[in-house]
């Protein structure tokens, strides 16, 4: 039998493995076996990719940003969801806060997610410095830690920053698209009391990243079974809606630009030389 | 006295659903633990949990009837956490352990008779509930009695 691809992902919630049990199903079923491996966070997901340990990585963008500066560039992202493409990340105010502008967050205070959330805290903290606001010096951040390691999978920080901008501690908070979409749809924040004062721009979120040694034709079965999953299929897409996908797409690299930059500018991998 | 021993035999499919023979009866019992809420099967897991109801519930029943206190409904709600449910997986880095850590039961009991005569039939059943004392020595077990007119 042919060996198992092994490929990593980071785990936070149990209910995730089900997911990755349907994921080795279809593949076991289209004679391309793999193996998951399961880790607590993206820091040691990212080194067992580096040390050989698995053939692909499924990585956070902070994670895949990780892996190219600890490869020094020898890896590739082959595929991720159309959902992992072009996200955005909102900074919200309450309506009825006298803020309208960014320049109105000058001396105020914004609640972000954990400190290695890229679309919760880095990516719009990023942002407010392209308006010309420096974080501490020129707005107070109030940062909500929650499983950091797991790089803002959880929403909980986003959730607890948003909670702490509702509860008047703060006078904005950051959160990704897709929960303000969500969140403002099944109630969790009032769409009224709330409004968007500032988008990011477009950004990539997960990829499937592996190092470039990893053999050209693994890579191909691998992608070619991972593509063949089709949403118009309902054995599929029961576990397309679980992760939150339509169709898989090609990985590209172009849309970690504003990550990189926010990981430059907020000094992030300097604690951790790898 | 001679200890008494109780024998089953516990045979595993391909499928991942053991059958439990036990005397003249068999059972199916699945993974050891899942995380679908769709999963087939029923879990050891969940056969643990419901055989700690169970034990309180019929307990009680079977008490009653030989106390003869009248007891017209009695359910349970039984609710179980793993230590870390994520070292069952084996999700590397992961500390703790997968055992259980706490059980909660909450007994609802409707009767007719004194408050007093209920809560002196759970405080007997309590004494004499075979997984009580086995869990309780192991596990942080909370237990509620809830007695409803």
């Amino acid at each position: 039998m042919e060996q198992p691809i092994l490929v990593g992902a980071v785990l936070y919630d149990p209910k995730v493995s089900v997911i990755w049990e349907i994921i080795r199903d279809f593949f076991e079923a289209r004679d391309c076996p793999i193996d998951a491996v399961f880790y607590t966070n993206y820091e040691l997901m990212v080194r067992a990719l580096v040390q050989g340990h698995i053939d692909i990585a499924w990585n956070s963008p902070l994670a895949w940003l990780d892996a190219v500066r600890q490869l020094g560039g020898a890896c590739r992202a082959i595929a991720m969801r159309d959902t992992d493409r072009d996200r955005v990340s909102h900074i919200i105010t309450k309506t009825q806060s006298r803020i309208s502008t960014v320049e109105d967050l000058r001396g105020k205070t914004v609640a972000v997610g954990a400190k290695d959330s890229p679309q919760a805290t880095l990516i719009p903290l990023r942002w407010l410095q392209h308006h010309g606001l420096e974080p501490e010096r020129d707005f107070q951040v109030r940062r909500f830690d929650v499983l950091v390691g797991k790089h803002g999978d959880h929403v909980g920080g986003e959730l607890q920053a948003f909670q702490c901008l509702a509860r008047g501690e703060a006078d904005a908070s950051a959160l990704l698209d897709l929960n303000w979409r969500g969140w403002t749809r099944n109630g969790t924040i009032d769409s009224h009391a709330y409004q968007i004062l500032t988008t990011t721009a477009p950004f990539d979120h997960c990829c499937f990243t592996v190092r470039a040694d990893f053999p050209p034709d693994r890579e191909q079965r691998f992608v070619q079974v991972l593509f063949a999953m089709h949403y118009d299929d309902p054995k599929h897409r029961e576990m397309m809606d679980m992760e939150g996908l339509k169709a898989w797409v090609p990985g590209r690299t172009s849309g970690y630009t504003l990550l990189h930059e926010a990981v430059t500018s907020q000094h992030v991998f300097d604690e951790h030389p790898g | 006295m001679e200890g008494y021993t109780w024998t089953l035999r516990v045979s595993a499919s391909e499928r991942g659903q053991a059958t439990v023979f036990t005397r003249q009866h068999q059972y199916r019992v699945g993974a050891p633990v899942h995380f679908d809420r769709a999963y087939e099967g029923v879990s050891a897991l969940e056969y643990v949990l419901g055989a700690i109801g169970a034990d309180l519930v019929n307990g009680l029943q079977t008490l009653g009837r030989r106390r003869r206190v009248a007891i017209d409904h009695v359910e349970a709600v039984v609710e179980g956490e793993l230590n870390n449910p994520l070292t069952y997986l084996g999700v590397v880095g992961e500390t703790g352990h997968p055992g259980l850590e706490k059980v909660r039961v909450r007994v609802h009991l409707a009767s007719p008779e004194e408050g007093e005569a209920i809560h002196r039939l759970w405080h007997e059943m309590l004494a004499t509930s075979p997984l009580v004392h086995t869990f309780q020595a192991a596990l942080q077990l909370e237990l509620k009695l809830q007695v409803m007119v």
